[in-house]
């Protein structure tokens, strides 16, 4: 059987890949032609002559700091959701919490419902609390929505770690929260980076939370700013295809370089898609 | 002195109660600041989706209390009624491919052992995406024209280039393409995983028995991958059912609202059309659909060893 199967696998997978890649790889083709062979019949699959000017006249439009931007709430709202979710997941670990069964399941129910279902009364709350357009604004949402399954998988990790271990580390003179500091959340890296790489691949890719809670040209998002770049160059598919490529290089990088963790992480507990 | 003294006469059982109080404390103090966050971004903005709904207001402006005027409105309007309809098409469409997609996926992926790792990790880079970026990368394959990719392929078939996207019958089924595309190998995580808790021994038994590859799937393979496939599902159906911004990128609800689902519709009433009133409405029916889907998933879930609580 298995003999007679080898020959499909290897073209299921492969075609698998193709369809996977091929599609990314194009861009980053389109991206590389001069303007005048972008259309060419029948396409260059690979530029004859590539060249960077796509890349250039992103910069020129202000692109990067649009890019900058993302970078920057991305890693704040990792930094809010870990702090809350660690302290959290910590508390549900070793400590009795009144209603804890409820909490559980909130946290459960918060990390399927999608931010989307409930962004527009949202908007209107933050429109009312003056955070509207302010820096502040993705920052928090982001954390909050990450901050469920940043919660469920330390959880997780801490219950996997012995008492004793931090018993020990405290008999040795360590106050407890030097023994969580030093032994607990070193034991927990698996969950910490988990959390972590989700919650910049959440805020990074997010563009509908971003386009209705931002107004100011300098406070946008790429994905914000690629899709105002569109409205105005349409047809300039070799920027657009240069801003798809910068836009995709620092979550697949965080994907694949943590992608152990993050797929471990979605074994143990589950997330929404 | 005092506080001394009264341990004293304190006997052992309600001091250890109230140690436990203590502890209970920290515990609270510890939980206390997420929960609160996350009650403040993911369940209050509900509720007031709810009060907003039943009152009149347009632009940020309130108009005042109209009871569940925006509910009748909605439930009476042909349009809405069709925009749920395209929903259930648009995410039963996309799980009636993606869930056989991640099961045969997953199979190839844990029969090639290391060289599956690899695969998994490639079919999960457009997963890693984001949904708007994505939808730009596609609504350039889909140019209609001999030079684009999808245009080319139409000519080496022999078929002039035809514009998928603007084409009232077949936009939906290239949506749900692209969204499938998209994140059909996360739910192949979930199954892989699945696939690895099946003994091997079952498989041998089956062999020796005689059985075929197709009846050891039928009577091993599914049965006691079930747990995992329902939690696919439901994860699915939930993404699906809100999927958004890969219809903003590539048709806004076009052509002549043939991929308008629900979630859309929302977008366009609440955010470009500023009916917030009436959006909040929409809000409120698809955050109760969400909440009916989370609590069978929830159900599924708790039923596993090991799941969720």
């Amino acid at each position: 059987m298995r003999r007679l199967n080898a020959p499909v696998l290897v073209i299921g997978c492969l075609l698998g890949a193709v369809v996977a890649l091929g599609p990314i790889l194009w861009a980053l083709s389109t991206s590389l032609k001069p303007t005048s062979r972008i259309f060419a019949v029948p396409p260059e699959l690979i530029p004859s002559e590539p060249v960077p000017d796509h890349y250039y006249r992103l910069i020129a439009e202000g692109v990067h700091w649009a890019f900058l931007n993302s970078g920057g709430y991305a890693m704040a709202a990792v930094a809010l959701s870990l702090i809350f979710g660690v302290i959290a997941g910590y508390g549900l670990s070793r400590y009795p919490v009144p209603g804890r069964q409820l909490i559980l399941v909130l946290f459960v129910g918060a990390m399927a419902v999608p931010g989307f279902a409930v962004l527009l009364p949202t908007q209107i709350m933050f429109v009312e609390l003056g955070l509207y357009n302010s820096w502040a604004a993705l920052p928090i949402l982001y954390a909050g929505h990450v901050l469920p399954f940043a919660v469920w998988v330390t959880r997780a990790h801490f219950n996997a770690i012995p008492r004793e271990l931090e018993q020990a580390a405290q008999i040795d003179g360590y106050s407890r929260a030097e023994a969580v500091w030093k032994v607990v959340l070193p034991g927990a890296r698996p969950a910490l980076l988990a959390a972590a790489t989700f919650g910049f691949l959440h805020s990074w890719n997010d563009y509908v939370t971003a386009t209705t809670m931002i107004d100011s040209p300098d406070k946008r998002t790429l994905t914000v700013a690629l899709i105002f770049f569109q409205g105005f160059h349409g047809r300039d598919w070799g920027a657009l295809m240069a801003g798809v490529i910068v836009a995709t290089i620092p979550p697949v990088v965080m994907f694949l370089l943590f992608r152990k963790y993050l797929i471990g992480g979605f074994s143990d507990g589950s997330v929404k898609g | 002195m005092t506080a001394s003294g009264q341990q004293m006469t304190v006997d052992p059982a309600q001091s250890l109660r109230s140690a436990a109080r203590r502890t209970r404390a920290v515990g609270t103090a510890l939980v206390g600041p997420a929960l609160v966050f996350v009650l403040a971004i993911n369940v209050m903005p509900a509720f007031y989706g709810f009060y907003l709904s039943l009152r009149r207001v347009f632009f940020f402006g309130d108009e005042g209390f109209v009871g569940l005027q925006n509910y009748t409105a909605l439930l009476s309007d042909p349009l809405a009624w069709e925009a749920i309809g395209r929903s259930l098409v648009f995410s039963f469409g996309a799980l009636a491919v993606a869930v056989p997609l991640a099961l045969l996926s997953a199979m190839g992926i844990r029969r090639l052992g290391r060289w599956g790792m690899v695969l998994l990790t490639v079919v999960l880079v457009p997963w890693a995406m984001s949904p708007i970026v994505v939808a730009l990368l596609w609504k350039w394959i889909l140019v209609p024209s001999p030079g684009g990719l999808m245009g080319s392929l139409f000519s080496a078939l022999g078929y002039p280039p035809r514009d998928l996207l603007t084409d009232p019958v077949l936009a939906m089924p290239t949506l749900i393409a692209i969204a499938v595309w998209r994140n059909f190998a996360f739910a192949t995580i979930i199954l892989a995983g699945g696939l690895g808790q099946i003994p091997n021994d079952l498989y041998r038994a089956a062999s020796v028995d005689g059985l075929h590859a197709w009846e050891s799937f039928r009577r091993i393979t599914l049965p006691l991958l079930m747990p995992s496939l329902l939690i696919v599902v439901s994860m699915l159906t939930i993404s699906y059912f809100n999927e958004v911004q890969v219809i903003i990128g590539l048709t806004a609800g076009g052509p002549i609202r043939s991929t308008t689902t629900l979630a859309y519709q929302l977008y366009h009433t609440g955010f470009v059309e500023l009916d917030q009133g009436r959006g909040n409405a929409i809000a409120i029916v698809m955050f109760l659909i969400n909440m009916l889907l989370i609590a069978i998933y929830i159900r599924i879930l708790g039923r596993q060893p090991g799941g969720a609580t």
